[in-house]
């Protein structure tokens, strides 16, 4: 890790209007909670687990958020031709990937932890947990660690990152993965829901994820580290564009 | 003993993207000094200066900087400076701590005095306390060299350094590069401005459709381009009269009558230059037009080629 990268990246990335778009983004999950608390529906466990968390927060919010902050900490650089400024000093491409992984992975853990543990709250309000908050926050910590890995190799590969991070999350994740069970397997947010279960303490009806716990806890280990290891390969190899 | 590694050496490199080869079995060695990397736009010197900062990979040769590869060896950045032709800063950066960044990321034991004393070399004092967002375009040239130069580099890697600055900027930025230079350091700096590399550097290599078309002493290529065969397209009001004249002049060696215009071949610029007047008067002819018509720069560099 290098502080000066740390501390440059944090500016980058708070500076930038993206950003104060996800923390107005990040109070939908808790208007539509608060909206299900005025309304009076039934089973607010079940909602909470498999509506909220899931599919809202989990299933949209997560990936965008890394999507966001994954592919700008590094790629932004790349696409105004700033990067350059960077490469050119005697640091190892492993310490330049890794420090900017912790701010984009801090930044969209903690956007995303805070709607999670507000909404999660309101829609849970007077009910029993059962380790839904809990588990539901280490999900999406640990979920944003392996989306933002990802989409940072994806910003390294292309300067498409965010058109191809978009298609992963929505046509690979949200239809493929349902149609076709075995490919769960490769998908990031199977293996988050895999982690709340680790935690989250109540039936299958309520929340069934399709991963167990620790296969969802290796895969998601196996997928940080190989993506970052493609991304450091990678940027190792950097070529500078022709535009650049 | 073996001799110490030049800063530079260049061992027929090229480097194509897919069929377009953007520079050609170049080799070359560079020591203490001034170089100017010369050519039209499209040559191939950014390439060349690309793949010398270790930010291409050469497709044939081998590029080595104080006897090591450019290539995959981030080490090398200690001893290199390099300031990149695109104008990007972060803008959200003041001058200073965007000189100070580069001197925290080389690990500098006193990175705020080496900043400082940076940003006096380029003489931005005044303006290394606003944002690099609002610089023009001449400032942030030299805050991208001050950064270029915050570790004190041996070597200084220059893409089209002046682009932006105006006459008094040039003018400070030439003496600064000068100064290092008889500091012991290598100093390559690319530009399509024949004046330019005439006025600042020793040597000169002049790149061309991606080949090497002359490299060395300044002075002599300049010849080679001032004395090479002009082309001149002449109006006049008797063109038949004028050519016939023309013909018995000894710097002339061709005329040719086309569309009411009047082509003239001569070998000697400023021979011709100087006798026409004079031919066209004995002649009883009026000049209305006199036009030089290879005079873009690529021309001349298209003629260093065919040699």
């Amino acid at each position: 890790m290098n502080g000066v990268l740390i501390r440059l990246t944090a500016r980058q990335l708070l500076g930038q209007k993206r950003t104060v778009l996800l923390l107005l983004f990040a109070l939908v999950p808790v208007l539509i909670a608060v909206l299900y608390r005025v309304a009076g529906n039934d089973e607010p466990q079940r909602w909470a687990a498999s509506a909220l968390n899931a599919r809202l927060i989990i299933g949209t919010f997560l990936p965008l958020a890394a999507l966001v902050f994954g592919t700008a900490a590094l790629g932004s650089e790349f696409e105004d031709g700033t990067a350059v400024y960077i490469l050119s000093k005697p640091i190892p491409r492993q310490v330049i990937v890794l420090s900017k992984l912790l701010v984009s992975w801090l930044a969209t853990a903690g956007v995303v932890l805070a709607a999670t543990l507000i909404a999660t709250s309101i829609a849970l309000w007077g009910e029993p947990q059962d380790g839904i908050l809990a588990g539901f926050a280490l999900a999406v910590v640990a979920g944003a660690l392996v989306y933002c890995a990802l989409f940072m190799w994806l910003s390294v590969l292309t300067s498409r990152a965010l058109i191809v991070g978009l298609l992963y999350v929505f046509i690979w994740e949200g239809v493929i993965t349902r149609l076709f069970a075995g490919v769960r397997f490769l998908s990031v947010r199977q293996y988050t829901l895999g982690i709340a279960d680790a935690v989250v303490d109540v039936p299958a009806r309520v929340f069934n994820p399709r991963l167990g716990e620790m296969e969802a806890m290796v895969l998601a280990a196996v997928a940080t580290v190989v993506t970052l290891y493609l991304a450091v390969r990678r940027l190792r190899r950097w070529e500078i564009g022709e535009a650049s | 003993m073996s001799a110490p590694a030049p800063p530079i050496a260049v061992i027929n490199v090229s480097r194509w993207y897919g069929n377009i080869v953007a520079v050609n079995d170049i080799s070359f060695a560079l020591g203490p000094g001034i170089t100017g990397l010369l050519g039209p736009n499209g040559a191939g010197k950014s390439t060349m200066l690309h793949m010398l900062s270790g930010f291409l990979r050469p497709s044939a040769g081998e590029l080595r900087v104080f006897g090591e590869s450019a290539w995959e060896n981030p080490g090398m950045y200690r001893r290199i400076g390099l300031v990149p032709e695109r104008e990007a800063v972060y803008p959200f950066l003041t001058g200073y701590e965007f000189v100070l960044l580069a001197a925290q990321l080389q690990r500098l034991p006193n990175p705020e005095e080496a900043a400082r004393r940076a940003i006096a070399m380029v003489e931005l004092e005044d303006a290394a306390g606003r944002a690099t967002g609002g610089y023009s375009k001449g400032m942030k040239q030299r805050v991208k060299i001050a950064a270029a130069l915050v570790h004190d580099p041996e070597i200084l890697l220059l893409d089209e350094p002046f682009n932006g600055a105006d006459p008094r900027q040039r003018l400070q930025m030439m003496a600064m590069l000068r100064e290092m230079a008889a500091q012991g350091r290598t100093i390559l700096f690319s530009s399509h401005i024949l004046e330019e590399v005439e006025r600042l550097a020793e040597e000169v290599l002049v790149i061309v459709a991606g080949r090497l078309a002359a490299s060395g002493d300044f002075r002599e290529i300049r010849k080679l381009m001032t004395d090479r065969p002009h082309t001149f397209n002449v109006r006049s009001s008797d063109n038949r009269t004028l050519a016939s004249a023309l013909v018995a002049d000894p710097s002339v060696y061709g005329v040719e009558l086309q569309d009411g215009l009047l082509q003239v071949r001569t070998g000697e610029f400023a021979a011709f230059t100087m006798a026409i007047p004079g031919v066209a008067r004995e002649a009883g002819v009026s000049i209305y037009e006199l036009r030089p018509t290879d005079e873009s720069l690529e021309s001349v560099f298209s003629y260093l080629v065919k040699r």
